[in-house]
């Protein structure tokens, strides 16, 4: 039983709940509590928040109890950084560049992610794909989007 | 029970259904559904998120038609690649998976295929049979319920949920109450303060649960495939010779397809619906009614057959709660509320009463759409069985595309966008650490509901907690709930889980 042993996912969403719990309920603290008869803004996030770090605090110190966790998988930092950046250029680009061109980096930018990159399928998929959604998002289902940067 | 009320309940479900136009948006559902659900790496709750802002310029009838049919679609689409790669779509497939593919391998695929279609389709009749037969009184029950009644019976809800599904307890309550702090992020009803929003407009309306399950089902899980490189990157498909299953085949499967379907509605119907122990248990009854239970796992037949039939009746019977009394009971089911709130409809009882044209058409669209597969499924084999030779590195960039476009298309705003891409990056690393998703999202959408009668029972007892259980059925609902979280204590219990735990992996 030491701080090196510990489960690491157990240590991990542990400490992932205690956050996300003490922000809630820290926060909540700016609203108005209520009564139990008239429940103010801020109460059912408290109870809620107060709960989840409970929760955090069995899985904290479970994990020191552990023997032999299995470890959590590595990240895997290429599609990670791929897909979140494609998506989040993705919402960057749509509004000033409009879809077509949105969607075109979108696939490129996330196609670095895979791991078998091909420069032909790639350019194929950005041509296609972005005319396809065309089709169906603007045409089809009138979709109101913005196609194209001068348009 | 009155069957006359129920015969012209149907009948006017079948006008509803029948109408050029939604049989149309039912077979386009169907179609879809199936499309992306034969995709590899993709589940049905990814599936109908993605899809979901498609039917949002259409009327609530075709949309909510053309949605089921998108989850029958799915659903199905998993069971075909279950059967042709070993892949399942979905983790209630993967029993599928064992003799199924073992059948592909000897060249029987076809009749798999084929048998896996028509349990499916007898277990979705009985289903929907069940649902006009039950629902109605249901929902006279649930017209009874208060505030209390509502809040205990979501407390038993999502521990069913977490209860029954695998993995660490403690990690999947902790998830549903993230969820269901999430879902109250917004402005308050009662007070007018917009919670957690810190003066950004979009979140002020709260946070969209599409936007989150397509951030954690889409994103999360293409990242998390992508990270997997080596098994996924080559795939055997098996090929499909003859769909017509012998005279044998037919006969050995009339048994599991009908205990299959009485496992699967039993299932259904109960609070956490779960499809994947529906087929599990199936699997095990028929591998110990076998007269040679070694069959099993080298393609016995009875182990398509029944899981099939399971899970499909399972699908189909758990619309009963979401349907009579608004609670969803799945993943699956909570964007089905969604759905049903972005309409313009509150789930629960008052929908029968006030728009029985909406609700039996359903009903009836479900029989159709389930009769659509079939006849949709079994010839357009060939096309899936292209599709799944699609290599995945040449799919997921137009899939992160259409969750991209599906993202924005919400509310036609890039806010959604990056909501979805947090929700990835945020599930991602929660599935890493045995956090599972799914109680998120059943969180999501039961928080506000959950607070506005958690402060209605309060306001009408005047602040005694008590009322929770001193009115009998919260008091019953509460104390199920309490049973069902002291047998994940007990040891046989708990070697079923871990059983469960394997198979999700």
């Amino acid at each position: 039983m030491s701080f090196q042993s510990r489960d690491r996912k157990d240590f991990n969403a542990g400490v992932m709940y205690i956050a996300i719990g003490g922000f809630f309920a820290g926060f909540a603290l700016n609203y108005p509590m209520g009564t139990a008869v008239r429940m103010g803004p801020a109460y059912f996030p408290t109870i809620l928040g107060a709960l989840l770090i409970f929760l955090g605090l069995i899985l904290f110190f479970r994990s020191f109890a552990a023997t032999d966790a299995e470890l959590p998988t590595k990240t895997h930092w290429r599609p990670l950084i791929c897909i979140i950046g494609a998506a989040c250029l993705f919402a960057f680009l749509i509004g000033p560049a409009g879809m077509v061109v949105a969607s075109a980096v979108m696939m490129l930018v996330g196609a670095f992610g895979g791991w078998d990159f091909r420069w032909k399928e790639q350019l194929i998929g950005m041509v296609v794909m972005p005319a396809v959604c065309t089709g169906i998002f603007y045409y089809g289902l009138g979709l109101p989007f913005k196609l194209f940067p001068w348009s | 029970m009155d069957f006359s009320a129920i015969f012209s309940n149907l009948i006017l479900g079948f006008t509803v259904a029948m109408s050029a136009q939604n049989l149309l948006y039912c077979f386009i559902g169907c179609l879809l559904g199936t499309l992306i659900g034969v995709l590899p790496g993709i589940g049905p709750v990814a599936t109908i998120a993605m899809l979901l802002p498609i039917t949002f310029n259409l009327p609530p009838i075709p949309a909510l038609i053309m949605l089921a049919g998108i989850y029958y679609g799915a659903s199905y689409g998993g069971s075909t690649t279950a059967i042709l790669v070993n892949l399942p779509g979905e983790s209630s497939s993967v029993v599928t998976c064992i003799d199924g593919y073992q059948m592909g391998k000897q060249g029987r695929a076809g009749p798999a295929l084929a048998i896996a279609a028509i349990g499916s389709f007898f277990a979705g009749t009985v289903g929907t049979v069940l649902i006009a037969l039950f629902g109605p009184p249901l929902a006279e029950l649930a017209f009874e319920f208060g505030a209390a009644e509502y809040f205990s019976m979501m407390v038993l809800g999502l521990i069913a949920a977490v209860v029954l599904a695998s993995g660490s307890l403690v990690k999947a309550i902790g998830m549903i109450i993230v969820g269901l702090l999430g879902g109250i992020v917004g402005t308050d009803v009662n007070s007018g303060i917009a919670r957690y929003s810190f003066g950004v407009s979009e979140l002020s309306d709260g946070i969209g649960f599409v936007s989150v399950a397509m951030g954690m089902f889409g994103f999360g899980e293409i990242i998390s495939n992508l990270g997997q490189t080596a098994e996924t990157k080559h795939m055997e498909v098996s090929k499909v010779h003859s769909l017509m299953p012998t005279w044998e085949d037919i006969k050995m499967s009339i048994g599991p397809i009908i205990r299959g379907t009485a496992l699967g509605t039993v299932f259904g119907i109960l609070p956490g619906s779960h499809t994947v122990i529906a087929s599990f248990s199936s699997y095990t009854l028929e591998k110990k009614l076998a007269k040679d239970p070694s069959r099993f796992g080298k393609g016995a037949i009875e182990g398509v057959a029944g899981p099939e039939s399971a899970n499909n009746a399972a699908a189909q019977t758990c619309f009963i709660p979401l349907l009579t009394l608004g609670i969803p009971t799945g993943a699956v089911m909570a964007l089905m509320v969604g759905a049903m709130t972005i309409q313009g409809i509150a789930p629960g009882p008052q929908v029968m009463t006030q728009k029985p044209d909406l609700f039996w058409g359903m009903i009836a669209s479900m029989w159709i759409g389930n009769l659509m597969l079939v006849i949709l499924n079994l010839p357009l084999i060939g096309m899936w069985v292209q599709f799944l030779k699609i290599p995945y590195r040449v799919l997921f960039p137009s899939i992160l595309l259409f969750i991209a476009i599906g993202a924005y298309s919400i509310n036609n705003s890039p806010f959604e966008v990056y909501m979805a891409a947090l929700f990835g990056f945020f599930g991602y690393y929660a599935s890493k650490w045995g956090c599972e998703a799914a109680p998120l999202i059943l969180g999501f959408v039961l928080g506000p509901l959950m607070e506005e009668n958690l402060r209605r029972a309060m306001l009408i007892s005047r602040g005694d907690p008590s009322v929770f259980f001193t009115r009998p059925i919260s008091l019953g609902m509460l104390l199920v709930a309490f049973a069902l979280l002291l047998m994940v204590v007990l040891p046989q219990f708990q070697k079923k889980r871990e059983i469960l735990e394997v198979a999700d992996d």
